[in-house]
């Protein structure tokens, strides 16, 4: 009975999980019905009967579908650091000739670092199977059957795969950086660090709500202590209990996972990227912190508060590509992503640890994320001020 | 003196005034009792002293000023000591003090001063340093009213300052009650406890549904009978919760 009376906890049991279930349902209906939602491309250098073979044998794979070929090589590089595509694939020119003179041919992959290896790996397999046939078909149409075996045999054992070279595309302006593929490590942490940061609506909830109903706030608000001074008591020192739990969550990355067999997080190398680093990191956690006061005024109890900021949170990684990248999500879910801070963030981070970006880089995420805080900091005056007249 | 003049307050449309043409004169100085049965509108009354609330019609005038102009050049005048502990249970005693008095924009040392004045005051010396979520009643009780006591305010609001203190810890905070009014300056006490106004109380206001039933001295509302007497006679034996 007072289950049934418990309003939050039955929030938590059963509106929660439904809410949940739904949209990761949404989110991997693409995936799980092998539906494309993920797209590449073919740019063909070579214009040779081979290569078009090979470009018109790639077809749709599981998630990835083939888009209208690029213009050229900057075209290509241009869409893949858009997030339009997640590869192009470079057929060089002197494609077929490596082929023909029975040498081991190559291709070129254009690929984005956010997307996870375990895709990227399917992808480079069946690329190297299609080529390998295309490359197999050449043979036996040159030696034809009816050539002698021997000969056919010499031709045939130079079929391996092709070699193919994958080169994770960076961030305009920064081509000449070094750009490695990124490990697992690299693309979980940036994700999982900010739905952690998130969750200082937990903590800023109990101690607002703790204070307006004991009437601390009353009481201050008596003494004239101006509502802003409150607020930036709270804000202050959230946001940097916050950046000291991104510096942990970073650590952890940097240093404890190596220790359990995992790789590394590798941190960017030059100053302006870690500047960059660390604005985008603020601005997360004055978007994080004002989001958590908004819903420390909103909610009426401790409970509210967790069910609200909890289900927020959960939701707002789910539509944001923290617990389903973007990419799996069917093309309609996909623009939603934008509508979440947790999304605005995972790009900048992807910006920055995956794509090697600079300040310019990130800019657009810094201020959206800045806006969102101050927004949400706005919302939370007037819901007090409000409160305070009733 | 502190004017009440006509004050209507109502929390929404649609819903009774919560304060009803409500006019009480309080002579600085003074304790002033505010009686009433639950939902009588004392909490009205007071948050409205105290700045949280605004008055819909009516006034509030102190020393012949409107409130909000007197307090403009008196930022601690008023203070409000609510029922709950308004106070941080994670911070020591001191550091209660030192917070509340910092955030009224005391200067170093006269909040050094004040804290040890309002330490000394409520005897919570000997628990200076100690958490005040681990207090027991009757100290939380004291160290909410010592909180209060920071700013040096001219007038004091005490809504239901002993609720759940053993005796002892009541008779102190009477008397302290009493001390802080002898240097001249006002007490609003609000209470449940009768025997409570009757003993440190020199002016009462009975209120009931909004409005002011009776006001006076404290044996101009007697006349002769207990304050329980003459508090049941005009507001009735009906239940009200």
């Amino acid at each position: 009975m007072a289950l049934i009376r418990d309003r939050h906890g039955l929030a938590a049991l059963f509106i929660m999980p439904a809410v949940f279930i739904l949209i990761m349902s949404l989110a991997l209906a693409d995936s799980l019905s092998g539906q494309a939602s993920l797209a590449y491309v073919v740019l063909n250098l070579d214009d040779t009967p081979v290569s078009h073979a090979l470009d018109a044998r790639l077809g749709n794979v599981d998630l990835l579908k083939k888009s209208v070929s690029p213009v050229d090589e900057e075209d290509a590089r241009q869409r893949v650091r858009a997030g339009e595509i997640a590869f192009a694939v470079v057929i060089p020119q002197g494609f077929a000739h490596q082929i023909e003179s029975n040498q081991t041919p190559g291709l070129r992959f254009l690929a984005d670092p956010a997307v996870p290896s375990m895709v990227r790996n399917g992808f480079r397999q069946h690329v190297e199977a299609v080529a390998t046939r295309v490359w197999l078909t050449d043979v036996l149409e040159r030696f034809g059957v009816s050539k002698m075996l021997p000969e056919l045999r010499q031709a045939t054992e130079h079929i391996g795969s092709p070699e193919i070279a994958i080169e994770a595309v960076s961030s305009q302006g920064n081509e000449a950086a070094v750009a490695v593929l990124p490990s697992s490590v690299q693309q979980t942490v940036p994700a999982w660090l900010i739905f952690s940061m998130f969750f200082v609506v937990i903590p800023i909830s109990a101690v607002f709500i703790g204070e307006r109903q004991r009437g601390t706030l009353q009481r201050l608000h008596a003494q004239r202590v101006p509502f802003r001074l409150v607020l930036a008591g709270k804000f202050v020192p959230f946001v940097a209990v916050n950046q000291i739990q991104a510096v942990a969550m970073v650590a952890v990355g940097r240093w404890l996972v190596p220790l359990f067999g995992g790789e590394a997080l590798t941190l960017p190398g030059n100053a302006a990227a870690l500047a960059a680093l660390l604005m985008l990191s603020l601005a997360v956690s004055v978007a994080a912190v004002g989001w958590a006061l908004f819903i420390a005024s909103l909610a009426r109890s401790s409970e509210q508060a967790t069910i609200l900021g909890g289900v927020g949170n959960i939701l707002m990684g789910a539509i944001g590509g923290i617990m389903v990248p973007r990419f799996v999500m069917p093309a309609s879910m996909q623009a939603w992503t934008q509508l979440s801070p947790m999304n605005w963030a995972l790009e900048g981070f992807h910006q920055i640890m995956l794509r090697q970006g600079s300040i310019a880089d990130v800019l657009p995420a810094v201020c959206t994320l800045g806006c969102f805080g101050l927004a949400a900091l706005a919302a939370t005056a007037f819901l007090n001020r409000c409160t305070a007249s009733t | 003196m502190i004017r009440l003049d006509n004050l209507r307050y109502r929390y929404r449309p649609g819903v009774p005034l919560a304060l009803d043409g409500v006019s009480v004169s309080i002579a600085r100085g003074s304790i002033h009792g505010l009686l009433g049965p639950n939902g009588a509108g004392k909490t009205t009354l007071i948050s409205l002293l105290a700045g949280l609330l605004v008055p819909q019609e009516g006034c509030i005038v102190v020393d012949g000023e409107p409130l909000n102009d007197w307090r403009a050049a008196r930022l601690n005048a008023i203070a409000l000591v609510p029922q709950d502990y308004a106070f941080y249970p994670m911070l020591t005693v001191a550091e209660n003090l030192a917070f509340f008095a910092g955030v009224q924009g005391l200067p170093r040392r006269e909040r050094q001063c004040q804290c040890a004045k309002a330490l000394a005051f409520s005897r919570l010396e000997t628990v200076a340093n100690q958490r005040a979520g681990e207090l027991s009643g009757g100290l939380r009780r004291r160290l909410n009213l010592a909180v209060g006591l920071t700013g040096e305010p001219e007038i004091l609001l005490l809504d239901e300052p002993t609720v759940g203190v053993d005796s002892q810890s009541r008779r102190f905070l009477l008397e302290a009650v009493r001390q802080f009014a002898a240097t001249g300056r006002t007490v609003l006490y609000t209470s449940h406890y009768m025997e409570e106004v009757e003993a440190v109380c020199t002016d009462v206001s009975i209120i009931d549904h909004g409005k002011v039933l009776l006001a006076g001295s404290a044996a101009e509302v007697k006349c002769g009978r207990t304050l329980e007497q003459v508090f049941m006679e005009l507001t009735g034996h009906s239940l009200r919760d």
